[in-house]
């Protein structure tokens, strides 16, 4: 027999747990379409990357893929903040493309998440290299630890087998086109308003990391060991951190701005 | 036939005025009519009862018409004329001595033209005249006899040798000038403004015309244009116009120094005498280049020194600077950026709101610059010498500002761009804003949505097609090509209706049909540009990485809306290849771009020899900040000019300039005849021009010249055969019908 207190222990780590995959799937009715027909077109839409993803990410019947994550809340909370923020026009709603889709040149800014699960061909790897040579910039999040790491670093390096991985400078204009963001604090998933902790995994350390070009400039904005993404899809959660949803809305801002200036 | 009936020529009829000379009293002439009509109704009357109405009326009309006859005789009309009083007046003869004249096959211009000038004038017709004899050439030269005249002046000026020559016989009896010539005049013909001043001495101006206006065996360099001035390492597109009157084939080649920088071949169609083609040479590292063009000639060419011309362009580094001014992040700002990023001879400045109340600024110089936002100041403003204004809205810039634009481009000279957006352009108000009257099209009003985010393919013009901004190739076809498989423009916008001044260059191809794309027109110093869409970025985000033509474009087009924007101080020293002088243009604007006239002006000339002396410059009473000079510079070669501009003893500006100046090669261009400004000249002084196969006509105009000292001659016309035959004609009919009616 389990003592009661222990009970409680067990019941209390199996909600986190349930909590945490239910956060993961999300409602299942509100399975996305191949693709969103653009309604109100705007000068930046949210494109969310469709990659393929390895093993371990991949959904099975009636679960959602790896690239999923967040969708739709997440899109549409950032797109409004963009709108509300800034001067740049929006769409009204985001957009799913893959890398092998020829339209993802139209939209020179994507966001790809979970990219600790992507797993990229040569072909696609090929594309996106060109779509990130040519001007497009591409923003990755929500992924942590070791393992996701390297998962992360094999796709990419599939992309540019010859660039570095390096932290973004405190310096660059990617953390001061138009907001000065000079703390480096963890942005965590929901699961922080339930165990407390703004890790995931061994990804203790939040890293602003990136990939730059020949003259300088940001082409992959790289957020690891934390979920930017999270933040922006429960802004209109009761029991998540304002200010982190306020520093997620920032980054994405600047990411967003930096890539139309730069 | 005519002077058989009426006893004069035409010529004689039309030079002369008709009177009636006869001094019969009035009264008598009056009374003589009146008692033959009432004569010829008595008869009529007499036979009313034999006769119908119709054949009364009929033989009385012809009887009417007789009298009337007659009494124009006795009236005795007369021709009055005015022609020259023998042995009072002067003819001046002028014969062209240019070095054109020499041309010739079995005999040379020159020697056919001597000719015909004696023989023509000096007939048994021609009244008893002074003649006065003048070379023309670069000015005019009287001469005793052209005994020893020959064809060897180094420039024709026709308009300054015949105002030497009018203003010389001022005050005296100058019945007529007759001109001998080829026409090829050096000067650059005959202006409007010359044409005047020639015809107010009241001189007619005879002109006899020799030589071939068609020279089928020559080919002729007629025209090359450079630019000034250009950038290090740059490209700039020389336009090369070939003259010729028949078909064939040759090839443009550009040296700088022994190196052929470019070699072109060219066709020269049959049907047209004038060939122009685009050459486009790379120029190098900094410092003056002479470039030399040349088209191939032919064995048969009479004149091969007019298949080269040389010309001077001075390739400098400056840093052009740009100003951006946009309304909201997006992506063809980015993308105009990254394009321009590598051109060291580019600085773009740019404002970016990139929220309700925040600018972003990049490619400033220092902390200050763009601080305060939009510059305030003409000064600040007028710093760029092109500016860019993006997708926001009027209102978003003060009235003031406003003006300060328009003023930026119609005196400061520089270039306008404005975007397409859905803040621009019509949708900004930019169509009701002060600068809408410098744009090159009525923009929609902001009521209309004009901006349209569909894709749009575009197609260059013919214009564009013409336009060094827009060459992604040298050869014609092969850039159409590129334009036309460039992906599509992410955007558009309608821009209204276009100005009488405006040129398409590029056009957009849309769901509504073709509209343009990219529209342009110069105002005042400055020009005006719109390019109807924010989506070029496709082009960049379509085209494979290595493919440069998003680049291309718009550093080109940039490149293209800095170059025409004039400094604060600019000196120009112009003249055709072979021009004996020089004219020098200074001008000194401050930095608010507002005419400087309180300076005392001078150049330094100096040559590669080391030779130089100084020239004190005029200003131009019709241009406020201007100083005008010429110079006739001592020898061939490249001439540097300084112009200094001093206040009170003070240096305040220098401008600097330099030509490539070859004396005595105006004669082997353009030495084709030019029977036009004969003729031009002669119909603005009322002489006649003629040809060389037919001057019999010449002695009688000189006779009854309305210049000089004239009488009047009186000629009866009374007794012209006509009047007897109309007579004797009215009086047979009347009978032949009496006759034939018998009632009469």
């Amino acid at each position: 027999m389990l003592k009661p207190a222990r009970l409680a222990w067990i019941a209390c780590v199996l909600s986190v747990v349930t909590a945490s995959v239910w956060a993961q799937v999300g409602d299942a009715e509100a399975e996305p379409p191949a693709r969103v027909v653009r309604e109100a077109p705007g000068e930046f839409q949210f494109v969310r990357l469709a990659y393929s993803s390895n093993s371990y990410g991949r959904g099975g019947w009636g679960r959602r893929q790896m690239w999923q994550t967040d969708w739709p809340d997440a899109e549409h909370h950032f797109s409004r903040g963009v709108d509300r923020l800034t001067r740049v026009a929006v769409a009204e709603q985001g957009r799913i493309l893959s890398p092998l889709d020829e339209e993802i040149f139209d939209y020179p800014w994507i966001y790809a998440v979970e990219v600790g699960y992507w797993s990229l061909n040569d072909q696609e790897a090929s594309h996106m290299r060109d779509y990130l040579l040519r001007g497009g910039f591409l923003m990755v999040d929500d992924f942590h630890g070791t393992y996701e790491w390297s998962a992360f670093v094999a796709s990419m390096e599939r992309i540019f087998p010859d660039r570095p991985i390096v932290d973004i400078p405190e310096n660059d204009a990617a953390f001061h086109v138009i907001y000065d963001l000079d703390q480096r604090i963890q942005i965590p998933s929901r699961m922080f308003i339930y165990s407390g902790q703004t890790f995931e995994k061994d990804g203790y350390t939040p890293h602003w990391r990136g990939i730059y070009d020949d003259e300088g400039r940001l082409m992959v904005a790289i957020n690891f060991n934390m979920d930017i993404g999270d933040a922006w899809e429960h802004a209109d959660w009761p029991d998540y951190p304002e200010n982190m949803t306020a520093l997620a809305y920032r980054f994405g801002i600047n990411y967003l701005i930096y890539a139309m200036t730069h | 036939m005519f002077e058989f009936l009426f006893k004069y020529s035409r010529e004689d009829y039309a030079r002369s005025e008709l009177v009636f000379a006869g001094d019969w009293p009035q009264w008598l002439i009056y009374g003589l009519v009146v008692l033959f009509v009432v004569a010829a109704l008595a008869g009529l009357y007499r036979h009313r009862g034999n006769s119908s109405a119709a054949q009364l009326a009929t033989i009385g009309f012809l009887q009417v018409l007789m009298v009337a006859v007659i009494v124009i005789m006795l009236l005795q009309p007369t021709l009055t004329t005015e022609r020259l009083r023998d042995g009072e007046n002067t003819v001046a003869l002028v014969l062209d001595n240019s070095e054109s004249m020499a041309h010739g096959a079995a005999e040379s211009r020159f020697v056919v033209a001597r000719r015909n000038l004696e023989a023509a004038v000096v007939t048994d017709d021609t009244p008893n005249l002074t003649l006065r004899r003048y070379e023309l050439g670069e000015s005019s030269v009287a001469v005793e006899s052209y005994l020893d005249t020959v064809p060897d002046s180094a420039a024709t000026s026709v308009a300054e040798s015949l105002l030497r020559i009018l203003d010389e016989a001022r005050f005296s009896p100058l019945a007529a000038v007759v001109l001998s010539s080829d026409g090829a005049d050096t000067s650059g013909g005959l202006t409007a403004d010359e044409l005047d001043e020639i015809a107010a001495f009241g001189v007619p101006v005879h002109t006899i015309g020799v030589g071939r206006s068609a020279m089928p065996e020559d080919i002729e360099l007629s025209d090359v244009t450079v630019p000034d001035r250009a950038l290090p390492g740059s490209t700039i597109s020389a336009r090369v116009t070939v003259q010729h009157d028949a078909a064939s084939s040759t090839r443009i080649k550009v040296y700088d120094g022994d190196d052929l920088l470019q070699l072109v071949p060219l066709e020269l169609a049959g049907d047209v005498s004038s060939t122009t083609a685009w050459v486009d040479v790379e120029v190098g590292e900094a410092g003056p280049h002479e470039l030399r063009f040349s088209v191939d000639g032919n064995a048969e060419e009479p004149e091969l020194r007019n298949n080269t011309r040389a010309t001077l362009v001075d390739v400098a580094n400056q840093e052009y600077r740009i100003l951006y001014f946009e309304g909201e992040p997006r992506w063809e700002y980015k993308f105009l950026r990254r394009a321009v990023a590598g051109d060291e001879d580019l600085g773009i400045a740019t404002l970016l709101r990139v929220s309700p109340n925040k600018f972003y600024r990049q490619g400033i110089d220092s902390a200050e610059q763009l601080q305060d936002g939009f510059p305030a100041t003409r000064d600040e403003l007028f710093t760029y010498d092109a500016l860019i204004v993006g997708s926001v809205e009027a209102a978003s810039l003060s009235e003031e500002q406003q003006i300060m634009i328009r003023d930026f481009v119609s005196e400061r000279g520089g270039s306008l761009l404005m975007l397409a957006g859905p803040s621009g352009l019509g949708n900004g108000g930019w169509g009701q804003s002060a600068i809408a009257g410098v744009l090159p099209a009525r923009l929609p009003a902001t009521t209309t949505d004009s901006f349209h985010r569909k894709k749009a393919g575009v197609t260059l013009t013919p214009q564009g097609a013409d336009s060094q901004m827009l060459r992604f190739a040298a050869a014609g076809d092969e850039n159409r090509d590129a334009w036309r498989e460039l992906p599509q423009v992410a955007d558009y916008q309608l821009v209204g209706s276009l100005k009488p001044a405006a040129v398409t260059l590029i056009n957009a191809e849309t769901d509504v049909g073709q509209v343009p794309l990219l529209i342009t027109q110069p105002f005042g110093r400055g020009h005006t540009y719109i390019l109807a869409t924010g989506g070029t970025w496709r082009w960049q985000m379509s085209l494979p990485v290595e493919d440069l033509k998003h680049e291309t474009f718009w550093r080109q087009l940039l490149r293209g809306l800095v170059a025409s924007a004039p400094e604060n101080v600019s000196l120009v020293a112009t003249g055709n290849p072979g021009d004996t002088d020089l004219t020098l243009r200074a001008e000194f604007r401050d930095d608010a771009f507002n005419p400087v006239d309180d300076v005392a002006v001078t150049v330094v000339v100096s040559h590669d020899t080391g030779e130089s002396f100084t020239v004190a410059m005029q200003p131009d009473s019709n241009e406020a900040g201007v100083f005008l000079g010429q110079i006739t510079p001592p020898q061939s070669g490249t001439w540097y000019f300084e112009a200094l501009a001093e206040r009170d003893g003070e240096p305040i500006a220098v401008g600097r300039t330099s030509i490539l100046h070859e004396a005595g090669q105006a004669e082997h261009f353009g030495f084709r005849s030019n029977s036009g400004l004969l003729q031009r000249l002669s119909e603005a002084t009322g002489g006649q021009y003629f040809d060389t196969d037919d001057l019999s006509a010449l002695p009688d105009l000189l006779r009854y010249s309305s210049s000089g000292i004239t009488e009047t001659e009186y000629r009866s016309v009374w007794d012209a055969p006509a009047f007897f035959f109309l007579l004797l004609l009215l009086k047979a009919g009347e009978w032949l019908l009496r006759r034939r009616w018998r009632s009469i």
